[in-house]
């Protein structure tokens, strides 16, 4: 597969058709409709329906157990590894719907890019953490590939700080710097949406303040899901902000007006710490 | 200051207390003791081995082959066959553990029928005694073609590898956390990618442990060989043909009444027991590394 064929579509040749109101905000990266996820028996997804703006952060918050980790686990169908793990409904990406059976996974998930919560750098080199992902979509000569490390190191700032040591084990390496190890390392294979997983809570204030100054980058050419529990974040982060409880999407509005006026009781009583 | 104590026993002697630190002196006395006795046993064996094995260590027992009584023979054939015999295992053995380990723990989910049969029938190989892993060996490989064979016995010390070789696999890629394949099926790798590049990778020194250690427990194996490569008196290099080992030697050499054949069985018993505390010295050095 080639990057042409996979990022040969634009990402707003897709809403317009299915969905009316995408017309009013052109650029809708993912568009969820009617969403129901069940872990086997359990429900744990009901009805969601939300469009995630193209290279907008879109942060989803809600008390532990509402579904926001699910909800960004289907957009790359990480429950596939899990047997009994499933979702009805339609997430449309690029004109297609993902939770299609016949769906290449590897294709999705070189476009759709994951950052964990806890840092996982691989038992290999700074360097060939970032070139892992990459050979396996690419076939680039060396120079390339030096090209491809370095860019992704700096652009997640990590680049002076381990340029002369590219060759150690990536576990040598701080929480912090591991997690922007991780970030690079999926964004070296090019997707077009980044989904982050509360990807600052095993990290210090210093590593998540540079986390999210690299979002507020990294927004320029990626559409930005991210989970976090730290409202002051997803203020800070955040261009659109989804409340959700206990499986249902209870409010998705602009941050700020989330956070100033929220339309919600539940909504209001969440963000001011009244429970989760 | 003192209005703020509560207690009203003060300082005064406790005899529940005493009774309890008591118990706590007799328990780790015991404990003493029965480590003490298990350190004194292989102290003893290691001892014995050493001033009969050193004895009839020298030159002529590593460098000449085997021999009548009275011809200053030595070991070297038997010590050759050993080696070829358990390295042959070994090679037999290890794709077929690590591909075993590898699909129970990465493929074989605790609801998989024919996954929880072949960790059960493994365990139960593990547990099988040697001789009876000789006996079937004979009948397969032996029996049907009218002679003993280096082989036969090779393939006998594989099949006592193969279920340590599953077992440490399994275990030491099951220690690889989820978030690593989860990790590395994010970046869009199919799972034997993940299994290969990352999952195995991060668990090598722990699955080259599992080897080592089927290396070790075979390596000083008797019963499975004595039907199978049977020993032999001089050299021979064929897989097809009987091939001497020096636990089958030692076995042989240990009960006769020749005083140097004797002195040449405590040589070789020292030459296995070397062997095997080089491989666990091994081991240790590569768990340390990793």
């Amino acid at each position: 597969m080639t990057p042409g064929t996979l990022q040969g579509m634009t990402q707003d040749s897709m809403m317009t058709k299915t969905d009316p109101q995408a017309a009013k905000s052109p650029e809708v990266a993912l568009a969820v409709r009617n969403l129901n996820f069940y872990y086997g028996e359990n429900h744990a997804l009901h009805d969601i329906s939300v469009d995630f703006q193209a290279r907008r952060v879109t942060a989803m918050i809600g008390p532990s157990g509402c579904g926001k980790s699910t909800l960004l686990r289907i957009f790359n169908r990480m429950y596939d590894l899990y047997p009994g793990q499933r979702a009805t409904g339609e997430v449309m990406f690029d004109g297609r719907n993902i939770l299609d059976h016949d769906l290449d996974l590897n294709i999705l998930r070189a476009r759709v890019g994951m950052v964990f919560q806890k840092p996982t750098p691989f038992p290999m080199s700074i360097y060939d953490n970032i070139a892992f992902g990459v050979r396996l979509h690419e076939k680039l000569n060396k120079a390339d590939m030096d090209a491809r490390v370095q860019d992704v190191l700096t652009r997640v700032a990590l680049w002076n700080e381990v340029r002369d040591r590219l060759n150690a084990p990536a576990s040598g390496l701080s929480g912090g710097q591991q997690q922007r190890l991780c970030i690079a390392r999926s964004i070296a294979t090019r997707p077009e949406v980044l989904l982050l997983d509360e990807p600052t809570s095993a990290l210090d204030p210093i590593s998540t303040a540079r986390i999210e100054e690299l979002l507020d980058e990294l927004k320029e050419e990626f559409t930005i899901a991210i989970v976090t529990h730290n409202m002051q974040q997803a203020a800070r982060c955040a261009d659109q902000v989804a409340f959700f409880y206990m499986g249902r999407l209870i409010e998705v509005d602009s941050a700020d007006r989330m956070f100033t006026n929220p339309k919600q009781q539940q909504t209001q009583d969440y963000i001011t710490g009244r429970f989760g | 200051m003192s209005d703020s104590v509560v207690s009203t026993n003060g300082w005064k002697p406790n005899p529940r207390a005493a009774r309890r630190r008591s118990a706590d002196h007799v328990a780790t006395a015991f404990g003493m003791v029965m480590a003490g006795i298990l350190v004194l046993v292989l102290a003893s064996i290691l001892w014995t081995l050493l001033s009969r094995g050193l004895a009839g260590l020298s030159a002529a027992a590593i460098m000449k082959p085997m021999g009548p009584p009275g011809s200053s023979s030595g070991l070297a054939n038997a010590i050759v066959g050993s080696l070829i015999q358990t390295f042959l295992a070994l090679l037999l053995a290890t794709p077929l553990g690590l591909g075993c380990g590898i699909y129970l723990s990465e493929y074989g989910t605790d609801t998989n029928k024919f996954a929880s049969c072949v960790r059960f029938v493994s365990d139960v190989l593990m547990s099988v005694p040697s001789i009876l892993v000789g006996l079937f060996v004979y009948q397969v490989m032996v029996a049907p073609f009218g002679h003993f064979s280096a082989l036969a016995g090779s393939v006998a010390l594989a099949i006592l590898a193969v279920p340590i070789i599953v077992r440490t696999t399994e275990d030491m890629l099951r220690l690889v956390p989820t978030a690593m394949r989860e990790a590395g099926a994010a970046l869009g790798a199919t799972r034997w990618r993940v299994t290969l590049s990352l999952c195995l990778r991060s668990a090598k020194t722990g699955v080259l442990t599992g080897i080592l250690l089927a290396l070790a427990r075979v390596s000083g194996e008797t019963a499975p060989l004595l039907f199978t490569s049977l020993g032999n008196q001089n050299w021979s290099f064929s897989l097809t043909r009987p091939m001497a080992s020096l636990p089958v030697t030692i076995y042989q050499y240990a009960g006769a009444s020749y005083e140097d054949w004797v002195q040449l069985a405590w040589a070789g018993a020292l030459l296995v027991t070397m062997g095997v505390l080089a491989i666990n010295i091994a081991v240790r050095v590569s768990a340390r590394r990793g």
